[in-house]
């Protein structure tokens, strides 16, 4: 043994194990701004798609989607690859990455094919969206035991339900109030989080 | 009285050894911290240990020349970064210096 060691001293060591492994564990990537990114771009393409055909400079309405939401996936890759990554990767943040990705993939293919063969419409381009981004967020909050994403995948849940019913006018209502709780407030309340965890921890010595 | 000290060892089982390169408590700390995660950079782990970096790079490269530990250094950004992440031989040596723990106070609980 390499010291004389009291049970008291090997309780420590294993209450050090322990609480550096929970630690490490609860690391999770910073990724709140993308929420609030997304909820900016949603708000720019249903203005744009809303009201842009009566303003001659900003072109044709049809355009709003496709180029928001492209302009969007080229500032997610800026900002992501120029904000340094989490100096500390764990399996379960591959995980939730991995959910978003393939989230952002389905709706790149899914709803451009869709758009292109004219068999959608507002409730199911609404319904689509909001199932999905339910889909993701509900799996993140699992994941995470994170009652506030769940929170936020049950809002998408009900926006994806009830984007099948009622008029064109109350679609719009439900889903610019989904996008605001579920990415403004969301992202902007994950951000809030994000800062508070990067304090510093206790020290431990040799 | 000869015979009841030998039969006294003969009864009592071996304490184990507590592995002389894990048991620094930033040694510890370190490779605790690394079972949690895949990989980390150096300063998560002196942001979470507190530590200095000189002592900080002491220690992990005790715990890289005793396998227990990899590393890799990389640019990012044009800025150098190194990061660590924990063998398989690491997770054994941690894994056994639990159970030797365990048994060290289950004896001590014992005695």
């Amino acid at each position: 043994m390499p010291e004389e060691i009291t049970s008291q001293d090997l309780k420590e060591r294993l209450a050090l194990i322990e609480t550096m492994i929970a630690e490490g564990r609860k690391q999770t990537q910073s990724w709140g701004w993308t929420f609030l990114l997304w909820g900016i771009a949603y708000y720019v393409a249903i203005a744009w798609a809303s009201w842009g055909s009566s303003i001659s400079l900003i072109g044709s309405h049809q355009l709003a989607w496709p180029v928001t939401m492209i302009a969007a996936v080229i500032l997610t890759i800026a900002i992501g690859s120029r904000k340094r990554g989490h100096p500390a990767t764990t399996k379960v943040g591959h995980a939730i990455g991995s959910v978003w990705m393939a989230l952002g993939i389905s709706l790149l293919l899914v709803l451009p094919a869709l758009s292109i063969s004219q068999r959608i419409d507002a409730h199911t381009f609404v319904a689509v969206v909001a199932a999905f981004l339910g889909c993701a967020n509900g799996t993140s909050g699992f994941i995470l035991r994170w009652k506030v994403q769940i929170a936020s995948a049950a809002v998408w849940w009900i926006a994806s339900v009830a984007a099948c019913f009622g008029t064109d006018a109350q679609l719009m209502a439900v889903f610019l109030a989904a996008i605001f709780l579920c990415q403004i407030l969301f992202g902007i309340y994950a951000m809030s989080l994000d800062a508070r965890r990067r304090r510093p921890q206790g020290e431990v010595h040799a | 009285m000869r015979a009841a000290a030998d039969h006294r060892e003969k009864s009592m089982p071996e304490l184990p050894e507590l592995n002389p390169v894990i048991h620094g408590k930033l040694r510890l700390a370190l490779l605790s911290l690394l079972a949690g995660v895949e990989e980390a950079e150096f300063t998560w782990l002196r942001a979470l240990t507190g530590s200095t970096d000189g002592n900080l790079g002491a220690q992990l490269l005790k715990l890289e020349e005793a396998g227990y530990v990899a590393v890799q250094k990389k640019f990012v950004h044009r800025k150098p970064q190194t990061t660590y992440r924990m063998t398989d031989e690491g997770r054994i040596a941690l894994t056994d210096y639990v159970r030797a723990l365990k048994q060290l106070l289950g004896a001590s609980i014992n005695a």
